[in-house]
């Protein structure tokens, strides 16, 4: 049991090996013999931001064609292959990236890179396969938006908080889009986003680097790059007055989501917005726990949601609300304890407090090997250098109770809310 | 393959009261996890008082003799460190995890909440309005529903057949004396484990913990273990939830318990049928069918029994088609076993992944907690790779055959009746139920 102060510094950087092939593909390796693991992370710089209506959700759908067969490892082989090695891999699509890794023995390194140099290669994308997944995606846009009392509800915020932005629609797409997509959309998806040049690479784990850089280049070098992807149009006008929307269905209980624009993952405030997360709702002690689930008893649950990402992101605050409370009066208790923090600011230990939370959760997300291949990753794919997933607890440290008043006066103002309200249907 | 699977050094202990405590010590992030295990869990909640272990572990962070629960809220969080209470079926767990340099004074106020609560009457009162309030919410959850209504068919009246977290009659009739009563009873230094895991001196620890846990006494006697559980009979339930677009399906037949030997060969073989992504439950619906997003099979085993389960969720017209695809391949699979390739495959993966199940402080605290538990030896997780490398074809075939949804078999679908129910009836005799029965 060290007694030493709590440190900022979680990571070693020191031992990074960066290096950019001549194609573009970058390429970061971290040396690290703690377990007998390895982690191997793709970074494409392409997600839901790049689309546009009529093709929405087609950077998730694609993600799914990613393990229908390549050229040298074919339909139903990416699997079964890195399987039969130990290994095991999955993806996931965001408003911003697409990030796929694999978990493995570090023996099975060579056969990892073989395989996902074959998809970024000379990836196969057939009408079979993909009339196949679009079900498959369905099935799963029922089980997460329709079927859902929370996908349900974000998805009405995202469209109230954002009116020109692409952050409007749910990174799965719309129904009617993931029906519309087609073989044609996928290819010139493949070739503009999942060109070297768009893309990086993470491995962390029980590696030699000089091996590994070695093997990427032999495996990735021959790939062309591809052209530069189109700039994202911005342009999301200012909000001026509060925006509702009500989502009537058969529920048990009522639930209000709330929703701010926030700044983008660069700017400095972002890290103070984690801090204001924090005291207002992480932990039981936090201020709307206390209020609204123990003290006034009118919510079961209350969760603020603030992801950081390329553009301005959303601040989000949902509640779950005891079976008979009127939805207004928990709003209005909301307003009330947010305008709070907006006005008289929060106390220096509800900080403390909030950055020792931080650190152990930043803590908890680096004691995996791909733990720290996705920081590295999220890191550069949002903050433009993966240094910064070392600099998290640098960041948190500096915020100061000020910065968090300030930031919850200027982002969570009232007339710049968006508010969409649960309404149970009577039962038949 | 990669390197032989080590433990870091393991310290254990039995304190005078009968408290075991497991220390492992190993380098890796400024955090400690403690795990502190009683034997015994939901299957000890009385008859008509569903819910109310769960209760009495959320109670017991409410208030001691030394503070209340918002100061422990507070300290706990305001030294970064988190603690959670709650229960399964065999145990009561108290999850703590702490920077390393706050460990004492987490371990001070873990002990207190464990060994001396007071249940302050608003308190628990409180919490058994937020559970039952937690319900409804539970309710529109069609994932939740499902899982419910499977154990229920699936144990019946056994105590593994109703909900951990209890229903909303019994959580509504439970008082306070049986809050205390229930803790009185089973929270006892002899049914107890503590693990702590982390960059820790042993000797720093166990001093730590005599001094905290050292005067904690209990009533003498072992638990009683809960009976076996009986087969169900063969039966579908819907349960009835009009306005879904997708119906959550389950699949159940009886298992086995932890302890059991079919463990590693049923593992093995439930990999292979809804294990990865190339199992042969994945390829048959959602690689060559599109019906679904996912589908995974498991065993869940307890002290006492066990279940097996298929579970997976499709669009409601294809809520019949998706069981019989499921049951096909079930049935296939307990007849001709699997190939050599397709289990060598399995095997691989599953020895592959084994070494992330102990990569963090929390992992393995949690399985060094289960082995105490369940009186397994480390050599569980040191030979793990071993057993699952000597499993053959006929034992993976006889696991099937023996555990698999082939003759007693529980189907639950959670969707609307009027649309599915028919459709089930060559599954078994149906029985339609309103959701909100399952509260």
């Amino acid at each position: 049991m060290a007694t030493h102060r709590a440190h900022t510094r979680v990571l070693d950087l020191d031992k990074v090996r960066a290096h950019t092939l001549p194609n573009g593909l970058r390429v970061r390796l971290l040396p690290d013999r703690s377990a007998p693991t390895a982690s191997y992370y793709t970074f494409f710089q392409v997600g839901s931001r790049n689309e546009r209506l009529g093709t929405t959700g087609i950077s998730h759908l694609f993600e799914h064609m990613m393990f229908n067969g390549a050229a040298k490892y074919g339909p139903k082989e990416f699997d079964r292959v890195l399987e039969s090695r130990g290994g095991h891999s999955n993806a996931y699509t965001s408003n911003d990236v697409t990030a796929y890794y694999e978990d493995f023995a570090p023996d099975a390194l060579e056969t990892v890179i073989d395989l996902e140099a074959d998809r970024m290669r000379s990836l196969r994308l057939t009408a079979e396969s993909l009339e196949q997944e679009r079900e498959v995606v369905k099935e799963e846009r029922r089980l997460r938006t329709e079927n859902s009392i929370f996908g349900l509800m974000e998805e009405q915020l995202e469209a109230l908080v954002f009116l020109a932005h692409p952050y409007r629609w749910p990174v799965i797409g719309w129904m009617d889009d993931i029906e519309r997509i087609t073989r044609d959309d996928c290819e010139a998806f493949f070739r503009t986003y999942y060109a070297p040049n768009n893309a990086a690479i993470y491995v962390v784990g029980d590696l030699d680097p000089d091996a590994t850089l070695a093997l990427i280049e032999g495996h990735y070098a021959d790939i062309s790059a591809g052209p530069r992807p189109a700039p994202v149009a911005q342009g999301e006008p200012p909000q001026r007055g509060e925006r509702r929307a009500v989502v009537r269905y058969p529920a048990q209980a009522p639930a209000l989501l709330a929703g701010w624009r926030g700044p983008a993952a660069r700017s400095p405030d972002s890290a103070a917005l984690d801090v204001l997360q924090v005291c207002l709702a992480v932990g039981e002690s936090s201020r709307l726990r206390r209020r609204l689930v123990q003290d006034e008893e009118v919510a079961v649950s209350v969760s603020i949601g603030w992801g950081w990402r390329i553009d301005p992101g959303v601040f989000l605050a949902f509640l779950e609300l005891a079976p008979k409370v009127k939805s207004a009066r928990a709003e209005a208790m909301l307003w009330e304890e947010i305008d709070e923090v907006a006005t008289k600011g929060v106390a220096t230990a509800e900080v403390r407090r909030a950055q020792a939370l931080l650190r152990s959760s930043v803590l908890h997300e680096l004691a995996t090997h791909h733990g720290v291949a996705h920081a590295l990753g999220q890191a550069e794919a949002l903050l433009g250098d993966w240094r910064e997933a070392a600099r998290a607890l640098e960041h948190y440290a500096a915020v100061g109770p000020r910065d968090v008043k300030r930031v919850a006066a200027e982002y969570l103002d009232p007339a710049r809310r968006c508010v969409v309200a649960l309404d149970p249907e009577v039962k038949r | 393959m990669s390197a032989p699977i080590t433990l870091p050094p393991i310290h254990r202990e039995s304190l005078p009261s009968g408290l075991s405590v497991v220390i492992a010590q190993r380098p890796g992030v400024p955090l400690a996890a403690v795990r502190l295990v009683l034997r015994g869990g939901s299957s000890l909640d009385p008859p008509r008082r569903s819910g109310l272990a769960h209760l009495v572990a959320l109670a017991a962070r409410r208030g001691t003799r030394r503070r209340t629960g918002p100061e422990i809220d507070l300290a706990v969080e305001s030294l970064g460190a988190e603690i959670g209470a709650g229960v399964d079926e065999d145990a009561t767990y108290f999850g703590l995890s702490a920077p390393l340099e706050e460990l004492p004074r987490c371990t001070d106020i873990l002990a207190d909440l464990a060994t001396r609560p007071t249940f302050p009457p608003a308190e628990v009162k409180r919490l058994q309005r937020r559970e039952i309030a937690a319900l409804a919410h539970d309710l529109d959850e069609p994932s939740v529903v499902a899982d419910r209504a499977m154990l229920a068919a699936a144990f019946g009246d056994h105590p593994y057949g109703h909900p951990p977290e209890g229903r909303v009659r019994d959580l509504s009739d439970a008082r306070r004396a049986d809050v205390v009563a229930f803790h009185g009873h089973h929270y006892r230094p002899s049914e107890a484990i503590l693990v702590v895991v982390g960059k820790v001196e042993v000797s720093e620890v166990l001093s730590l913990v005599r001094r905290r846990f050292g005067a904690w006494r209990g009533p003498d006697g072992a638990a009683t273990p809960v009976r076996a559980p009986a087969p169900p009979e063969t039966q579908v339930v819907v349960v009835d939830k009009p306005d879904v677009t997708q119906s959550q399906v389950r699949i159940a037949s009886p298992g086995f318990p932890r302890k059991s030997p079919d463990y590693v060969p049923g593992i093995v073989a439930s990999a292979l049928l809804g294990g990865g992504f190339t199992s042969r439950l994945m390829e048959a619906i959602r690689v060559n069918r599109g019906l679904s997003y996912g589908v995974r099979s498991r065993f869940a085993t307890s002290a006492s029994g066990g279940v097996f389960f298929v579970s997976t969720f499709t669009k409601v017209e294809t809520t019949a088609e998706i069981v019989q695809v499921a049951l096909d391949e079930t049935a296939r699979f307990a007849e001709e076993g699997p190939t050599g390739d397709e289990l060598e495959r399995t095997k691989s993966y599953l020895c592959g992944l084994f070494p992330l199940s102990l990569e963090t402080h929390d992992q393995l605290a949690e399985k060094l907690a289960d082995l105490a538990l369940f009186d397994l030896p480390d050599d569980d997780v040191r030979l793990f790779r071993d057993r699952v490398r000597a499993v053959g074809p006929d034992e993976c075939r006889l696991a099937a055959r023996r555990y698999f949804p082939l003759e007693r078999r529980v189907v639950v679908a959670v969707g609307p009746a009027k649309a599915i129910a028919r459709s089930l009836e060559r599954f078994g005799p149906v029985t339609v139920i309103p959701a909100r029965k399952m509260v």
